[in-house]
Order: C-alpha cells, then structure tokens, then sequence
C-alpha cells in the first residue's frame, strides 16, 4: 500500500479536528470524553499490532492495561514517586508481563495464544481482589497526582502520546518488521522454512503491543486518579477487540477510530445503562456476520477510491 | 489428610464435568467454545429459578436445567458459531460474544447478587471419619456416573463411534457418510448438558452469582492444557491432578493461592510438553 496525499491530508484533517474539538466544543465534559476517546485509541492501536498483523489473537490485552495502571498506582500510594515515573515505569512493567506470558504460549500455533492471555488476565483481576490488603481490593487504589494539571493541557498530551504511538506502529506495520509480520499471518510454516526466527517476531511485537497499553493505562490511571480491577476485565480487552474489528484490522489508524467512534458511542448510550454492553455484543455479532473487513477502513479506502 | 481426600474427589469430578464437555466439543468440531462457562452458569441460574421462582421440586427443575442449557447450546452452535465455522477466529470472538451477553442477561434479569439454591440432600454425611454435607457427596457420585456413562456411549454405540470418527479424521468420516453436522449438534448438546449439569449440582454450595462462568472455565481450559486438547481421558486425570492440587495448597497455604494453581500449571505445561499429557499433537 502506498501512502498517497488524501491519506495524510485526511490523517493532519482528523488530528486537528481532535485537538480543536474541545476549544470549540469549550466543555469540561467533552475534554473528559474526548481523553477517554483517545486512550482507548492507544490501547486499539497497540491491540491491532501484534493481533492485526500476525493473526494471533489476543483476548488479554487487559493484562498489560491493568499492570500498566496499577504499576502507576503502586508507584503514587506506596513509594510517593513523582508522577512522571509511571510512563517509563509502567511500560517496563507491561513488557515484562509480555514476555512472561508469550515465551510459553507464543512459540506454540493454535488457540493457546489466546486463551492464555484470557486466563492470565482473568487471574490478575482476583489477584487483585485476593491480595486486598496491598491492592485495596475492589475499591482499588485511591490519590493518584494527575501529570498534567489542565485537563485540557493533559488532554492534549494524550493526543501528542496518541499520535506518536500511531505514527511509530504505522511505520514499523510498513517496514520489513511489518512485512514479516504478515507474512507469519500467511503461513508460519514458510517463515520459518525461509530461515525467519518466527517465535522471535512474534514475542518482540507482543512486547511492543505490551508497551504502548501499558503507557495508555499508566495515562488511564493519571486521567481517572484512581485504578480498580475491572482494568483486567475480560470486558476491558472484548471492548478493545470490538473497537479494532469496527476499525478494520491490521491499519493500525483503523482501530484508532474504530476507538474513538466506539467511545463518543458508549457516551451518547450511556442512558441505557446495564444494556449497553448488549449493544455493544450485538454490533461485534453484526460485524463477525456481515462486515468481515470492519467498517472504518474498508469505507476510507471505498471513498477516496484506493486500491488496497 | 482424609479430609483432603474426600473434598479434593470433590472438586476433582466438578471440574472433569466442565473440561470433558470443553474438550470433546474442541476435538470433535475443532470449536473452542469460550460460551463453556456460560453454560455452566445458566446450569445453576435454571435451577434457582426453577425451584425458588417458580416453585417446582429438586429433581424437575434439574433435569428442566440441563434440558434448557443443552437446546441453547445447540441452538449458539447451529445458529452463530455453523455460518462461521471457515474462521477459528471468529468462533472464538462469537462463543465470547455470547459469554458476555448471557452474563449481562443473567445480571439484568436476577441482578448482582447472590442466589441461594436449596439442596438436594439436607443432611451432613460421614465418609471414612470426614464429615461432608451431602449436597457435596452427591455431586461427587453423580458426576462419577456421569462421566461412566459417557464413555460407555462413546466406546460402546454406534453414535459414539461416528463421535470417534469425526474427531480422527472429519474428511473421512464425511466420506464414510457420517452426517458430520448432525453429529456436531449431539456433541453441542452433551457438552453444554454437562456443564449445565455441574452448575446444578454446585449451585447449593458455591454462590450464584452472573460472573461465576469465567473462573471455572479458566480452570476448564487449563485442565484441558494439562491434559492435551481433545483428549478425554487427558482431561479426567488432569481434572485430578488440578483438583488435588488446589485442595492440597488450599489446606496448606491459603485458600487465596488455589487461583494461582491454575495458572502455574499451563504455564508450565506449556513449556515443557505443549501437547500436554495425553495430546496427540504437538500444536495445530
């Protein structure tokens, strides 16, 4: 695929109008929406560049969301560190849950990928609630110090961090990196025929997709001030996985706004309340049976006429 | 130490009635069904609302419980996971899908609290100097039952032969003239009925709650790790291993550990045979 004008144009069009939204829109209330938006676009990204690329779903994203947020949490209510620490901090954090969880699972073909990462997540969520006495059980923990005082400056940051971490997966998805990526998702068997160190590929892209969830959840926890185990809910990585299916796997800027479309949704549903998470199963099962290719990109694509 | 015994035989049957259905569903029409949970959730929800809604006695209400699971477990495989059978992938986003729209259905209708499930034997019963209730003891000697009778089935009907054949080799077993699809919804149905079944019988002294599918399908799926994917057998000795093992650590350390039990064991089965103990392959 080549990047051609309109994509770039339409790309600068959509980043502008995210940054200019809550200037215009002036209101507290979509400055907070509008954050939200943008870290699950964080989250979709970094889901769709391992899932996306080699096909190896990943129905735990939450685990390394969760040990990014509550690296944060632990950093700000036990050792008093200086806020600024959780970005770095919380990325080596989620790295290490990456390889811990994906040298076993990873070198292995087959659904062992994902159910492993369904299981650990699910198991960190009552590890949180069993070790209540460390982790403030389901009240979570409380007093985070916010990064950035000025919601509107912190939302900002958000985005700067939003784009970057898009620009960065977008050009290692072009690069030979990405390129062999795909081709794991074709037929491993050849890869590794053809001399690729494929557990390799796929363990260091799994680290990379850990990382960028664990600087969007050290972000979450600075946004919300507090972090709670729902964070690894099987909820928190379906929600992510409906986002990118939405967006059109493997773009990349797809999920992105499959994520932010799917957020200011949950906003205007929010009175519905208990059912939105029906809603929300009911348009994955709309999307499985009728729009295999996802919404967002195969419409892009149709609309400025590229040929993918 | 006997007390060990006996509630480790406990859970052990428990847990081989969830791994057997989520294994022979996966070995014979390569389905990984993450709804498996669910299945055993409705189980216990049915019967609650069977005997403390509606008003029927025990034994209807169960028997109504599993019958109702089974039917909407054929009817998830015929309807949603059938059309999309060409992508593993999908199968599993589907079977995910319907998991979490069975716990937000059971959490809309009944609400987040916990149910109570009266049982189905009221008295404490001795067993080789323990004391255990009966509820417990009755789960242990119907799951054994169970267990026993569907491999009687498998090994001895012509139905379970065809089971047999299709999960050794689905081609050929198409060519034999073995109405595969058929085949598929009889398997559905056996795997959802267990599970269902299980929630019954636990549902009196476990809690009753929306969420309580996820836990005990984690412990489903890594039983099924442990003992190889698709094997039955593989799973009954797992389900004991696994069964024993959070007994023993529970009566040792802290029952607050047990969760950690799981985990360990498919990570390390994972590294040093993937296969797992019974597995036929390494991976697919």
């Amino acid at each position: 695929m080549k990047v051609r004008a309109i994509d770039i144009g339409g790309a600068i069009g959509a980043v502008a109008l995210l940054a200019l939204a809550p200037v215009l829109g002036n209101s507290g209330y979509l400055t907070g929406v509008l954050t939200l938006c943008v870290i699950y676009a964080i989250w979709a990204a970094s889901w769709d560049f391992m899932s996306g690329l080699t096909g190896r779903e990943n129905f735990g994203h939450a685990l390394f969301i969760g040990a990014g947020a509550y690296t944060a949490g632990f950093l700000a209510t036990v050792y008093f560190a200086n806020p600024w620490w959780s970005l770095p901090l919380s990325v080596v954090v989620a790295m290490a849950f990456a390889v811990i969880v994906g040298f076993p699972t990873l070198r292995l073909r087959g659904p062992y990928f994902a159910l492993a990462m369904l299981s650990a997540a699910a198991i960190m969520q009552r590890l949180m609630l069993i070790f209540w006495e460390q982790t403030g059980g389901e009240e979570g923990l409380y007093g985070l110090e916010p990064l950035i005082n000025s919601p509107l400056h912190y939302y900002w940051f958000v985005l700067a961090v939003m784009v970057v971490t898009a620009a960065v997966l977008m050009l290692l998805a072009r690069s030979h990196w990405g390129l062999i990526l795909r081709a794991i998702k074709g037929d491993e068997a050849t890869c590794q025929a053809a001399g690729i160190n494929v557990t390799f590929y796929k363990i260091a892209s799994l680290m990379i997709s850990a990382a960028f969830a664990g600087l969007g959840g050290a972000l979450y926890a600075h946004y919300q001030l507090q972090v709670s185990p729902p964070l690894f809910s099987v909820i928190t990585s379906i929600t992510i996985i409906i986002m990118v299916y939405v967006g059109g796997m493997g773009s990349i800027w797809g999920p992105v706004l499959g994520a932010i479309l799917l957020t200011l949704l949950t906003e205007m549903l929010r009175g519905f309340g208990e059912y939105r998470l029906w809603i929300y199963t009911l348009v994955l099962m709309l999307i499985l049976f009728f729009l295999p290719g996802g919404l967002v990109a195969p419409l892009w694509r149709r609309l400025t006429g590229a040929r993918s | 130490m006997l007390q060990i015994l006996v509630y480790g035989a406990v859970i052990s049957a428990i847990y081989a009635m969830l791994s057997v259905g989520f294994t022979l569903i996966f070995g014979v029409a390569r389905i990984l069904n993450l709804a498996h949970g669910s299945f055993y959730a409705l189980g216990a929800y049915a019967a609650y609302f069977l005997t403390s809604v509606a008003g029927l006695p025990l034994l209807p209400s169960a028997v109504l419980a599993v019958l109702f699971v089974a039917g909407f477990g054929v009817a998830m495989e015929r309807f949603l996971v059938r059309p999309l059978r060409k992508s593993q992938l999908a199968v599993l986003m589907i079977t995910l899908a319907v998991s979490l729209a069975v716990e937000q259905a059971l959490l809309i209708t009944f609400g987040s609290e916990y149910r109570n499930v009266p049982s189905f034997v009221a008295d404490k019963v001795t067993v080789v100097g323990v004391d255990i209730s009966g509820q417990r003891l009755l789960a242990l000697v119907v799951s054994v039952l169970v267990l026993l009778g569907l491999w009687l089935f498998i090994q001895r009907t012509r139905l379970g032969a065809a089971i047999l054949a299709i999960s050794q080799d689905p081609e050929a077993a198409r060519y034999m003239g073995i109405p595969t699809d058929r085949i598929f919804s009889t398997v559905m149905a056996i795997s959802a009925g267990t599970a269902a079944l299980a929630g019954v019988l636990v549902a009196p002294f476990l809690t009753v709650q929306p969420s309580m599918g996820l836990l005990p399908m984690v412990k489903a799926f890594a039983i099924v790790i442990v003992g190889g994917l698709g094997s039955i057998p593989g799973s009954i000795v797992a389900s004991l291993m696994l069964g024993y093992s959070e007994t023993i650590v529970a009566y040792l350390i802290s029952s607050s550990w047990t969760e950690l039990v799981s985990l360990v064991a498919i990570v390390v089965t994972l590294i040093i045979r993937p296969a797992g103990l019974f597995g036929r392959r390494a991976a697919f």
